[in-house]
């Protein structure tokens, strides 16, 4: 009955895991939309003006000429529109052929009955994979991710090609200190970033200020220097064209971008740049002015991103590991006492799972499974050391080392250990 | 009210019908007929320029029309994106995403790596593996600090191996490698000689073990030589019949010798079967002749064997956590949410505070739970026998015994608490 119980699968509840997967396709499935929609609405704006001129001037005797060419120019935007729309067509057949493959999958799992069934296992197997490959694909290994995926056919059920953009990104901001791809991407996503009330434009703005600022600054040294008045500069007052301009054109970027947030806090402190030096090592500018902004940036670009995309903050094999290691694991896992239970010195037990190479140092630190009632292996009896084996099973490693007929040998210990007179094995009672 | 079990079927209706009409095919056909509509007007332009203001004028509102449609076929990929969205909403309705508390390993990414990358050596995907062992160590990962791992850096020393690159794949890829070999020639190739070569050099260790894995292989292969499967060598001038078993018979005499002491009774029997070779199936020792899982009962002995010699278990130990995980967290979502309703923490660091029904196969390790204080056994706290034979935990034993003669809790035998012993599950 117990064996039932625990061994029943409901995938209505299975499927806590698998969200993430449906949703991507879903969400990408709407930018096309979206993306398609403007195409259509601005060509047609476009087109109906453009004729409209057209006839007005034709109307008016223009050269049959300009007529022809001002046609011809309607023709090509439509063929550009057209085209257009054949790309996103494209994309959209390989979005639903991705996201049934998806659905496919997460049917099979309400197919299965039982969660020893090959068929389950086979399919965790798959489910192991994507896991693998989101993780693989978080961490920045896309190569390794698109190898594996590669490997074991599941292209249909990752999503590679959406992180590496999302990396190229990252990388953009945190490693090579530009905000233009973030950028393009803010412009690309700014229905959806302005209802969740996303702040990445304005950092990314704000950082723009900064490196304006700071331009602004470190010019105005080379400049100082030419004009040979390097004492008695301080504050704002700069002498050389070069920083001035730089400067000059800061204000003007926050004015454009910045000044709408209403952060007054946050203005003063730009502000405040204008005065303090990168260099002058003075809080809260140096902050502003520090390279660690970009991680900033990078990280602020990235939680956005999943956000938008329904994408869960941390790789989704760190949560079914996490929740898997406690599962597993007891207190002889890591037990200065070899367990008699399962240990990789008999072949009558396999390893655990926990106390296996892979896995034992990371599950050092998470808590360990609760169980309510104890449970050992059926007809217990106890060694003369101390060790409790199930009858069976001490017969059977007997047998199988060949040891003389009325002794017995501890599985842990093997053939060179001690050896005990049978009646020496006593019954024990665990209840 | 559970939600009917139809699965996914709702929203693949809904993709076939994205695949089948609500696309994006309607609207390009409508530009294209745009096109058309141009082209036509300009070649008669071309014609007669006179006609241009009039051709113009008239090409106005098909025109319109035209791209209206655009616009409009784009309508139902809108309103199907709807109901999808709401039937997708529905189908995960009070499954949130997985959150990321309680995430012990975003602090330890090199054991993740690790753990990653024996992984996929101990699949065989041993060309993955090299791809991700080296963009692993040109970009190796952060880590990042979590609430219940307060400072990543503390086991430094043993997550260096990774992230300096010395973690030495190369081996433990070799070894797999061969593994695989002896695996492949196994099952596809039916070939035992690559496996009894790696269990005889092995064949001290597989005895302690209490291992019959090297008589098994060689039983195996004296069943191929009997019934003429697997050709020993050079004797093909024998005829049909009697062929096979006498390689067979060569084949024990030349290697059963080690086997006399432990294998006696099962040698016996082989050799018995000559006698029977005519007509072995009906013969007392058909079933020896006649298992056709044998192949794939090696093989899974040999992995295991091969797999617990380097101290690894036989089956990969991320896939049967991640498979764990996936089972535990319904039960632990549950619970979080009862400790947000009821505002209550967990209080058992050490512990997980609900118990997670796995199946049998994922259980490991005997568990003690002592019958008096209901708690798990520890190094510390270690189950001890009494002299009637009863275990209860050391904790217990003292609160129970305070140092003097008590009775035992389940049966009427009186014993002084020095006189238990601590026992090992």
């Amino acid at each position: 009955m117990a064996e039932l119980t625990t061994t029943k699968l409901n995938a209505e509840s299975h499927l806590l895991l698998d969200q993430p997967l449906l949703r991507m396709p879903y969400e990408l499935s709407r930018r096309n939309q979206k993306t398609a929609q403007r195409y259509v609405e601005n060509g047609t704006k476009d087109l109906l003006t453009t004729l409209a001129a057209t006839t007005k001037a034709a109307t008016k005797s223009a050269s049959p000429d300009a007529t022809l060419t001002s046609i011809d120019s309607m023709i090509s935007k439509m063929q550009g529109l057209k085209r257009k729309l054949e790309s996103l067509h494209e994309e959209e057949v390989k979005i639903h052929r991705s996201n049934k493959a998806r659905l496919q999958h997460l049917q099979h799992l309400y197919e299965v009955q039982s969660l020893v069934d090959v068929k389950y296992d086979e399919w965790s197997r798959i489910r192991l994979s994507r896991l693998l490959v989101d993780y693989l694909l978080r961490e920045g290994y896309s190569q390794s991710a698109a190898h594996l995926a590669a490997s074991q056919g599941i292209e249909e059920l990752v999503d590679v090609d959406a992180f590496v953009a999302c990396h190229r990104i990252e990388k953009n901001l945190r490693e090579e200190q530009s905000t233009t791809l973030a950028l393009n991407w803010c412009r690309d996503n700014a229905k959806e970033l302005k209802k969740v009330g996303s702040m990445l434009e304005f950092e990314l703005r704000l950082q723009q200020y900064i490196e304006l600022v700071r331009q602004g600054h470190v010019a105005g040294i080379g400049d100082v220097y030419m004009d040979g008045e390097a004492d008695g500069m301080n504050g704002v007052s700069l002498g050389g064209a070069g920083g001035e301009t730089k400067l000059v054109e800061a204000r003007a970027h926050a004015k454009k971008y910045l000044s709408a947030s209403g952060d007054f806090d946050l203005l003063g402190r730009a502000a405040g740049l204008l005065a303090y030096k990168p260099w002058d090592d003075v809080e809260p500018y140096a902050s502003l002015y520090s390279s660690s902004r970009w991680d900033h940036l990078a990280h602020l670009f990235l939680t956005t991103h999943h956000n938008l995309y329904s994408l869960p903050p941390r790789p989704l094999l760190h949560i079914a590991l996490s929740a898997g290691l406690s599962a597993l694991k007891t207190p002889a896992c890591h037990s200065a006492y070899t367990s008699s239970s399962a240990n990789a010195s008999s072949s009558t037990t396999s390893v655990c799972p926990i106390c296996s190479t892979e896995l034992n140092e990371l599950a050092r630190n998470v808590p360990y499974a609760h169980h309510t009632k104890s449970i050992v292996e059926n007809d217990p009896v106890v060694l003369p050391n101390g060790r409790i084996y199930g009858r069976d099973r001490l017969r059977l490693f007997n047998e199988k080392i060949g040891t003389e007929r009325g002794w017995v040998r501890d599985p842990v210990e093997g053939v060179k250990g001690d050896k005990w007179r049978e009646s020496e094995v006593r019954k024990v009672f665990v209840m | 009210m559970a939600p009917p079990p139809n699965g996914m079927q709702e929203l693949m209706e809904q993709v076939e019908l994205f695949e089948k009409t609500a696309n994006l095919s309607a609207s390009i056909n409508d530009v294209h007929n745009t096109i058309d509509l141009l082209t036509t007007a300009r070649a008669k332009i071309a014609a007669d320029p006179q006609t241009a203001p009039l051709t113009l004028a008239k090409l106005q509102d098909p025109l319109k029309k035209s791209l209206e449609a655009a616009q409009k076929d784009i309508k139902p990929i809108y309103s199907g994106l709807g109901k999808y969205g709401k039937a997708l909403d529905k189908r995960f309705k009070d499954k949130p995403l997985p959150t990321a508390e309680n995430d012990a390993l975003s602090s330890h990414p090199q054991l993740i790596n690790r753990a990653i990358a024996m992984h996929l050596l101990r699949e065989g995907e041993f060309s993955v593996a090299s791809t991700f062992i080296q963009e692993a160590n040109r970009h190796p990962p952060h880590a990042e600090p979590t609430l219940n791992t307060p400072n990543p850096y503390l086991n430094e020393s043993w997550e260096k191996d990774i992230a300096e690159g010395t973690f030495n794949s190369e081996k433990l890829q070799e070894q797999f490698a061969e593994m695989y070999h002896i695996l492949h020639e196994l099952r596809q190739e039916k070939n035992l000689g690559p496996a009894i070569e790696w269990a005889r050099a092995r064949s001290d260790i597989l005895e302690a073990r209490g291992s019959n894995l090297e008589f098994e292989l060689c039983r195996l292969q004296f069943v191929c030589l009997f019934s003429g499967h697997g050709t020993d060598g050079e004797d093909q001038l024998m005829d049909g019949t009697l062929h096979g078993p006498l390689q067979a018979w060569t084949y024990a005499r030349r290697e059963f010798g080690s086997f006399q002491r432990r294998y006696a009774k099962e040698v016996q029997k082989l050799m018995g079967a000559l006698a029977y070779h005519e007509n072995v199936p009906e013969s007392p020792y058909g079933n020896y002749f006649s298992n056709d899982t044998a192949w794939e009962e090696v093989a899974t002995s040999f992995t295991r064997e091969f797999c617990s010699l380097l101290g690894l278990s036989a089956d990969s130990p991320l896939y049967i956590a991640a498979t764990a995980g996936a089972i535990a967290l319904p039960h632990l979502l549950k619970l979080q949410s009862i400790m947000e309703k009821t505002r209550t923490e967990w209080t058992t660091q050490n512990e997980l505070p609900v118990e997670i029904p796995l199946p049998p196969s994922y259980h490991f390790h005997s568990i003690f739970v002592c019958p008096v204080s209901k708690e798990q056994s520890t190094d510390q706290n270690p189950p001890m026998m009494m002299p009637c034979g009863h275990v209860i935990a050391d904790e217990s034993l003292q609160r129970l015994s305070k140092g003097a003669r008590f009775k035992c809790p389940y049966c009427p035998s009186e014993s002084h608490p020095r006189d238990a012993k601590k026992v090992f599950l």
